[in-house]
């Protein structure tokens, strides 16, 4: 269980952490969703007692990280960049940390084997790729069988195969009851694998939720209608109270506000007008995404802000 | 893949009862040890240290022990029996900055401090072990320089014997190395970078060193003695080419402190600064 309590963090005059409250349960898949730029990586290094905070507190099983015990065994992070030199081969890197913590030479195999890194364990780690050196990070992160696993940004530069792999040991590493906190920018993938969101932007919680209720809420839809009369059709909907918004790219189509086709289309026929095209649209949780950091967004280009949700 | 659903565990059950004791200083020295020992550049400067303590003093102790033996000489032969240990500092703060700053160039650092969350005892580690490795190969060094330019000596009427002040520059060579190795150790963590590292020992060593020698008047000679070449060096040597500085172990009782003073700041800082 890791427990934040008004962790801040500020660099010169601006905070990167803003004040932030959150807890992350054992067993489950708690994804920590942003922009870069957002905090998720100060966060994590506060998390594990690289950076101080500013203020506010954060703890790992009820005590700042490194208190008591073998911190390995207690806590296993992936950090950004790998963080491995170079010029030392796989199997050294996870020898030495293993030294560090007391944990059995025989673990680095098991390790190794268990991140399929075995055949190259003996190559250095500057020749390695970076879906490589990211399943290093996470055989380094499993060293000490820790209760609480911590990864940021895991699935970069792995293949989809990789992606697949990460979500599938995540979800099993949820299961066998350990809290596992991963960081993305990528809402398509977090929908895949976490099992609760917490969305940072701009060093605030923008949300802390269930995967399930953020897709309810966030991810509205509406109906997309194609028609020779889009002015009528527009009163029509509007005179019913359905909100409509014509679509700039195309001046036949309609952007209905509604969830239910059926009902718009029955509204539409039953008023005598022709229909060339209605589709139920799903706005994507990436838009919902979107929309929801728009505006927490710290480095943006300008020509568009997230799509209608 | 077993090793894993192996271990399941407990979701309310907090880590303590599962994990062993905290690993104390022998775990970070053993975790240390196997990172020296992992990474081609220790035995690089290792092989350095030797080849220009030990060989370029036995080659100018070839060189030159005709014209010590001469009566034209105006150098003892003992002032070269340690000549290469005068460049083999390089390959010391070399060693002793790359055991910090390698890993500050890959992040690695961080990994060292989620490990061994105490930094103080990641540096204290650090610097055993480089001043270990340095004394040892420093001392071992100096006699290769020795036992490879006596035969020379001896050749020459001029053969000196393996005590007093000549075997004090043996272990004494071990001894101021061991001192740099940690020095550099120091300004490793203090500047974190490489190349800055590198830059300013050697700079201090071999440019400033030299170059206060042209400051005049009594701070002038002060600073010259005060200089780490020169306070640390003395014990390294068993005839000095300058006579005006600190005796030997006088000089290395001051080197120490400067030493000391640079560890101190670095540990503060260390202590204070974001990985």
């Amino acid at each position: 269980m890791i427990h934040a309590h008004q962790l801040t963090k500020r660099f010169g005059g601006s905070a990167a952490v803003d004040a932030i409250d959150f807890t992350v349960e054992p067993g489950r898949v708690t994804g920590f969703l942003g922009p870069n730029g957002a905090g998720k990586s100060t966060t994590m290094r506060m998390i594990l007692g690289l950076d101080a905070p500013t203020a506010g507190s954060v703890t790992v099983n009820g005590r700042a990280y490194g208190t008591a015990g073998a911190p390995l065994r207690e806590i296993g992070a992936l950090l950004e960049a790998g963080a491995v030199h170079p010029g030392r081969s796989a199997r050294g890197h996870l020898r030495w940390m293993a030294a560090s913590n007391q944990i059995p030479a025989s673990r680095v195999d098991e390790v190794l084997d268990l991140v399929g890194l075995t055949a190259v364990a003996d190559r250095r780690v500057g020749k390695f790729s970076l879906g490589m050196g990211q399943r290093l990070g996470i055989a380094a992160a499993l060293l000490g069988d820790p209760g609480v696993v911590v990864l940021d940004e895991p699935v970069n530069g792995l293949d989809p195969e990789g992606i697949r792999w990460v979500r599938v040991l995540a979800r099993r590493l949820a299961d066998e009851g350990r809290t596992v906190f991963v960081s993305s920018h990528l809402m398509s993938e977090m929908a895949l694998m976490a099992d609760h969101l917490i969305v940072i932007g701009r060093g605030r919680i923008l949300a802390d939720t269930s995967m399930a209720d953020f897709m309810r809420d966030h991810a509205a839809s509406h109906v997309l209608v194609r028609t020779p009369q889009p002015v009528e059709v527009a009163r029509l909907l509007a005179d019913h109270g359905v909100e409509v918004t014509p679509q700039a790219s195309d001046d036949r189509s309609l952007h209905v506000h509604a969830g239910d086709p059926a009902a718009v289309g029955e509204l539409v026929g039953a008023a005598g007008f022709t229909l060339h095209e209605l589709t139920l649209v799903r706005s994507s949780l990436e838009d919902a995404f979107m929309t929801l950091t728009a505006d927490a967004v710290e480095y943006h280009a300008t020509e568009q802000k997230g799509v209608a949700a | 893949m077993t090793a894993l659903a192996e271990k399941t565990r407990q979701t309310q059950q907090p880590q303590s009862a599962t994990s062993t004791r905290a690993p104390g200083l022998g775990a970070a020295l053993r975790a240390e040890w196997l990172k020296l020992t992992t990474v081609r550049s220790t035995w690089w400067t290792l092989i350095a240290l030797v080849v220009v303590g030990g060989g370029l003093t036995i080659l100018l102790g070839a060189m030159n022990a005709e014209w010590l033996a001469s009566p034209g000489a105006d150098e003892a032969p003992a002032a070269f029996i340690t000549w290469g240990m005068m460049l083999a500092p390089a390959a010391a703060v070399v060693l002793g900055a790359l055991v910090v700053t390698s890993e500050y160039g890959s992040g690695m650092i961080r990994s060292s401090f989620a490990a061994v969350p105490s930094r103080g005892r990641v540096m204290l580690a650090k610097s055993i072990l480089v001043a270990t490795l340095l004394f040892v190969a420093g001392t071992a060094t100096a006699f290769l320089g020795y036992f490879g330019t006596n035969p020379f000596f001896e050749a020459e009427g001029i053969g000196l014997p393996l005590e007093g002040d000549v075997l004090r520059a043996m272990y004494g060579s071990g001894l101021y190395l061991a001192g740099l190795g940690v020095l550099a150790v120091a300004v490793g963590f203090l500047v974190r970078h490489t190349a800055a590292a590198v830059s300013i020992l050697l700079g201090t060593l071999f440019v400033v060193g030299p170059m206060v020698l042209l400051v005049p008047g009594a701070v002038g000679d002060w600073i010259v003695k005060l200089m780490p070449n020169n306070t640390g060096g003395g014990v390294a040597a068993a005839v000095s080419f300058n006579p005006n500085l600190l005796d030997p172990w006088t000089g290395y009782a001051v080197f120490l402190a400067e030493v000391v003073i640079v560890v101190a700041v670095a540990a503060w800082t260390l202590r204070r600064r974001d990985a």
